[in-house]
Formats: C-alpha cells, sequence, structure tokens
C-alpha cells in the first residue's frame, strides 16, 4: 500500500509519487489533494491503482489523480493518463464500462420564488417523462440500423429527430458528435443492447435532479452560462447503458491477446491496451466513438423528455419554463488533444477515468460564448448536498492535461452504507432538508447516501486552490430522481 | 450448488462489488461464481422449477480467468437482456479452456441491481488446499 511517507510535496494541494517508487512506473504520479483529503485516500487502493497505470506504453507527463479519487478496478477513479498518439497505448478500462457517463446542466429563468410551489408536481412529471430504474429502457425501439445511426451521430441525431436544438449541440463537450465512430466495430450484442434504451437514465449513481443556483461567485461567468442567483436549473447524470458496457466488456476481452501480440507488460489485466496505430486500437477507438456518441444522444433525448415535463407542469402558470443547455460534460473518455508536453505541442490519447475536461478560456473546442472564461465544468455533488459549476483555466492545461474533479467520490462502500443508513431514514432526513426524492429502491437510495462520499465543498476547494478549475456559482439540491 | 465446499462472500469495495468465491474443484468455483452474480443482481419473484427453457453453452478462452469472465458475462447477458436466471444442469472444463454447460431457465420478473460488466481486475484463480478460489470485482 502507497502511504503519506512515499509522498513528495509539491504544493499543499499537490502531492508526487516519484517513478522511483516501483520499477515499473515510466512516469510519476501527481496528485491533486488537500492533507485531509489524503488521509481519506491512502485507507484503500486508489494510489494503487494509479501506480498501476504507470506501467501503460507511451505515457507522457504524469498519472494525474483528482481529489474526488477512489478506489475501481484497473484506473483509479479519478484518474487522468495522456498517452503519446499514436504509438502510445489507449486502454478500455482506463475509460471505463459507462463509457461517455457524464453530467449536462441546463439553466432557466424559473426564479425558487415562482417555481417551489410547483417542485412535488414536477417530481412527477419528471419521473414519468424520463424513464429510469433498474432494466428499464426507453420511450421508444429502435431498430439496429437506428442504433447504428445513433453511434456515428451522437446529438446530431437527437436534432435531426426532434429531440435537439442546434444551441444544445453547440454546447456539448465536440458538439454531441465524436469523430471516427464506425458501428462496425460494434458487436451484435452491443448494437441490440442499445436498441431499447435511447433516453432513459438507468440506475445506480445516475440521477436528475432540480437545483437552486444558491450562490454566484463569479458573476461574468455565470452570466455567459445563463446562471442566476436564486433561479433554478437541472442537472442530469447518466451515460452510454448496455451498449457502452458490451463495448467495454468486448474490448477488455479482445485485448488480452493483444497486449500479448504487442509484448506489453501490466500489473493487472484490466489496464490491457493496444498501440492506437494498431489495428486492435484503431478497432476500440471507432467503438468507443460510437458509445460516447449514443451517450450523448441518450442525454439528449433525456433532456428533451425534461423540457417537456417543465412545461407540462409550468406553461401558463410561470413567465418562461424553458430550460437552456449550460454544458454537456463527459467524465469517463478517452479524447484525442493536442497538449503542451514539456515546451512541445504534441498529440495525445487523454484518458479521463471519472474526471472531466476542464479547458481553460481561448480553446479553439469551445463555443465563441465561453471562449473567454474557460469551459464550463460540472462537478455534481452527492445526493443532498451541493453540486458546483467551475470553470476551466490556463493552468489546468498547463498541469492537469485540461481536466478537473467530477463529483464528491465516495469514502464507504456499499455494503457498510447498507448496514449502516436506512433508505426510509435517509428519505425523511432529506425530506426534512427541503429536498424532494423519487427513488426506485430504498436500498439502491442508502448505498448514494451522502455519508458515503466525501465532502464535494472540500474536494472544489482543492481543484479551485490547486488552480486546475475556478468556482462560478454553487447549487443547492430541491428534487432529486433516481432509478 | 449447496455443497459447503463451494461458496461466496462479498467483501468490501468503495465504489464497486467484490465477492470472494472457493470451490473444491474448477467447476464448483465457477458454479459458486455463478451462484454470487445472481446474488449480487438481487434476483427475487421467479418462477420455481427451471423447466421452461432448456440451453446448451460452449466457451472457449485462453484460461480460466478468461472462460470465467465468459461463463459469467454470457449468465448476465441473459439476465439482463432476456431476464432469463439460469439453474446449470451440468457443468464441465476441460483443461484447454473450454466450458460446456446444461442449462434450465426461467423467466423472471425482476432484478434489483445492474452489473454493468464482471472485470479482469486482479483476476486471478488460485491453488487451496482445498481446491480453488478466487475474487471477483463487478462494475456496477
Amino acid at each position: 500500500m502507497v502511504s503519506i511517507a512515499d509522498l513528495k510535496r509539491i504544493s499543499s494541494y499537490e502531492w508526487e509519487i516519484p517513478v522511483s517508487y516501483r520499477a515499473d512506473m515510466r512516469v510519476p504520479v501527481r496528485i491533486f489533494a488537500s492533507e485531509t483529503l489524503l488521509k481519506d485516500v491512502t485507507r484503500d487502493k486508489s494510489l494503487e491503482q494509479a501506480v498501476n497505470v504507470c506501467a501503460l506504453p507511451g505515457l507522457v507527463g504524469s498519472v494525474k489523480v483528482m481529489p474526488d479519487m477512489h478506489q475501481g478496478y484497473g484506473f483509479p477513479i479519478g484518474g487522468v493518463a495522456a498517452t503519446r498518439y499514436p504509438e502510445g497505448v489507449i486502454s478500455p478500462g482506463g475509460i471505463g464500462y459507462d463509457i461517455n457517463c457524464g453530467v449536462r446542466l441546463l439553466g432557466s429563468r424559473i426564479s425558487y420564488q415562482e417555481g417551489k410551489s410547483y417542485l412535488e408536481e414536477l417530481a412527477t412529471a419528471l419521473n414519468q417523462f424520463c424513464p429510469s430504474g433498474v432494466g428499464i429502457g426507453g420511450h421508444h425501439r429502435l431498430t439496429s440500423r437506428d442504433v447504428e445511426d445513433v453511434c456515428r451521430k451522437g446529438s446530431r441525431w437527437a436534432k435531426e429527430n426532434g429531440f435537439a436544438t442546434d444551441q444544445d449541440l453547440r454546447r456539448t463537450e465536440d458538439g454531441g458528435q465524436l469523430q471516427g465512430a464506425d458501428p462496425r466495430f460494434l458487436s451484435p450484442r452491443a448494437l441490440k443492447r442499445g436498441m431499447g434504451q435511447v433516453g432513459s437514465l438507468g440506475a445506480g449513481n445516475h440521477f436528475i435532479e432540480i437545483d437552486l443556483v444558491s450562490k454566484v461567485f463569479d458573476q461574468k461567468a455565470a452570466r455567459a452560462m445563463g446562471l442566476y442567483e436564486g433561479d433554478l436549473a437541472l442537472q442530469i447524470h447518466c451515460g452510454s447503458r448496455g451498449l457502452g458496457h458490451q463495448v467495454c466488456s468486448d474490448y477488455v476481452k479482445s485485448l488480452q491477446s493483444a497486449v500479448i501480440k504487442y509484448g506489453i507488460e501490466l500489473p493487472d489485466r484490466e489496464l490491457v491496451c493496444a498501440p492506437m496505430d494498431s489495428p486492435e486500437g484503431e478497432a476500440y477507438l471507432a467503438a468507443m466513438a460510437c458509445a460516447a456518441n449514443y451517450a450523448f444522444a441518450n442525454r439528449q433525448v433525456l433532456s428533451h423528455y425534461a423540457r417537456e415535463a417543465f412545461e407540462s407542469v409550468l406553461a401558463g402558470r410561470v413567465k418562461d419554463w424553458h430550460l437552456h443547455l449550460v454544458y454537456d460534460v463527459a467524465h469517463n473518455i478517452g479524447k484525442i488533444e493536442t497538449h503542451q508536453i514539456d515546451g512541445n505541442s504534441m498529440e495525445v490519447c487523454v484518458h479521463r477515468k471519472g474526471a472531466t475536461r476542464a479547458f481553460g478560456p481561448g480553446l479553439e473546442e469551445l463555443p465563441s460564448e465561453y471562449k473567454k472564461i474557460g469551459q464550463p465544468v460540472l462537478v455534481p455533488g452527492s445526493m443532498g448536498t451541493s453540486s458546483w459549476v467551475l470553470r476551466g483555466t490556463s493552468e489546468a492545461m498547463a498541469r492537469s492535461f485540461g481536466s478537473s474533479c467530477h463529483g464528491a467520490g465516495r469514502v464507504m462502500s456499499r455494503t457498510q452504507a447498507k448496514k449502516t443508513i436506512r433508505g426510509e431514514d435517509l428519505l425523511k432526513a432529506l425530506k426534512k432538508d427541503g429536498i424532494t426524492i423519487r427513488a426506485g429502491s430504498m436500498a439502491g437510495l442508502a448505498e448514494e447516501a451522502p455519508a458515503a462520499y466525501k465532502d464535494v465543498d472540500e474536494v472544489v476547494e482543492t481543484v479551485t486552490r490547486a488552480g486546475i478549475t475556478a468556482k462560478v456559482a454553487q447549487l443547492k439540491p430541491l428534487v432529486v430522481i433516481k432509478g | 450448488m449447496n455443497d459447503t465446499l463451494a461458496g461466496f462472500e462479498e467483501l468490501s469495495h468503495t465504489a464497486d462489488l467484490e465477492i470472494k468465491v472457493w470451490g473444491d474443484d474448477m467447476a464448483s468455483l465457477f458454479l459458486a461464481a455463478a451462484d454470487g452474480l445472481f446474488h449480487l443482481s438481487g434476483i427475487e419473484d421467479y418462477e420455481e422449477g427451471f423447466s421452461a427453457v432448456k440451453e446448451t453453452i460452449s466457451l472457449d478462452a485462453m484460461d480460466y480467468e478468461g472462460l470465467l469472465i465468459l461463463f459469467l458475462e454470457e449468465l448476465l447477458y441473459r439476465l439482463t437482456e432476456d431476464y432469463m436466471l439460469f439453474s446449470i444442469e451440468k457443468l464441465s472444463i476441460s483443461t484447454n479452456f473450454s466450458l460446456k454447460a446444461k442449462l434450465r431457465g426461467t423467466q423472471i420478473k425482476s432484478y434489483q441491481r445492474d452489473i454493468k460488466a464482471v472485470t479482469y481486475h486482479r483476476l486471478n484463480i488460485r491453488e487451496t488446499d482445498h481446491g480453488y478460489e478466487v475474487n471477483i470485482v463487478f462494475d456496477i
């Protein structure tokens, strides 16, 4: 186990595990964490997992770990690793089974005063319009050919079918359509699993939440995003559903032989990988882009349903019930990006496993309205606690491959959470705090209890003090829909 | 498989689910792992009898770990896609890492937990004094 004594202090919020820690490390690990958060992470295997990642061929710079890190499988959650493109490797396990799991935030001009008496009705309507829960699919069943279309086009498919506006596409990472998607690299099972799930939330830690913009820290940035103190906003957290899970399973399996073929030695089989310029690497990149696009389309269709739910409850009752997309970010993905490495501009594949892209001002990938302020970074809290809207900085480009944290991060296992917390008690406590919950199962609710997570405010404090993101606004939950 | 020589227990994992599985031979290890998977999925409310559907499956892999993943993934896929729960009537595993199983399935109405995948994370089938054991991490 890595202990605090093994770490080199870079600053109060940045630490290093040097390459001398273990013989197979090609690069060091850089950890963004306060001293308090560091103590949490030395309790599980997340740092050990970060050291394992350092064995991947073609890594550049260092492997970064965000302050919301916790133990995963293969990569730690909160891990960011960049490999030189195209000769470096891509690792499906470094992106995860829920490819392009992500978050989007929609803002509104509905004031809390106007909306508060309709929150119960909105909770019921969101629950009805947006399918959620274990094994629950979307409203429509697609043909296999339709699924291929969704995979190629992502949010553009949603627009062609009346579920999106031009602004929605512009305000989604990569315009909601990752290039290079090729459905020929999907297995029949992946395609079949995609047929019934577009526009469905799923279960686990996925949610839809109505929030109050409780505090604005950066007026200029908040105005650019259309966020105003005292107004309502909506978050959607979900991913690529069964199609994405199948893609990852298929490729973690097929790459088991690729590592032998390319002579790659790894400390954990879940880290299997292939050079991006190999047939195996190219195939995974094309399949991953399909799953990423499926996820963009999924969140977009859910946004459409949420807009319908708001209209059904609020039309004629409030002045303006519309929900505008602030931004949509992916937090489980591999992206080919250009970064400055040791003073040289270099194309790399940035693996983000439970980490959010946080591009600073001026980058051409950002829509014009965010070019001056930097990319909106969305950090959902645990159920019942704050969520945060941050913005990317130039520091992030220099120090974390343009990345920041993705949430609160777990500290308690699900088994322990269920033992110590009863879903019914939690429901009562949240109700007392003025939070309305619609949940598929009480046991599932207990597993996602706030006590099972780190303090999101401290996580956000760490990434802002480290300089890799800046605060824009804090959100307080009012209604939570969980599958 | 109610043999005390085979079984599983749930271990603590920060974000996902982990079970330790043991069996006195490879086949009983695989059967206990299947029991563990169905337990974690939280299957309730199914018709007893397992007579409705008879199937056979044949799987091949590079090693026992790969074969275990294929086997569990097969059961998981049929569970989540077709709502089929299987009772494994006969299971044979050969030393060249191929598996043959006779299954009887029954339709289930619901399950309580979506398991995204069976992972290779630290997957290593170990020989013990009493047979074999393995830890399996499931992504949820």
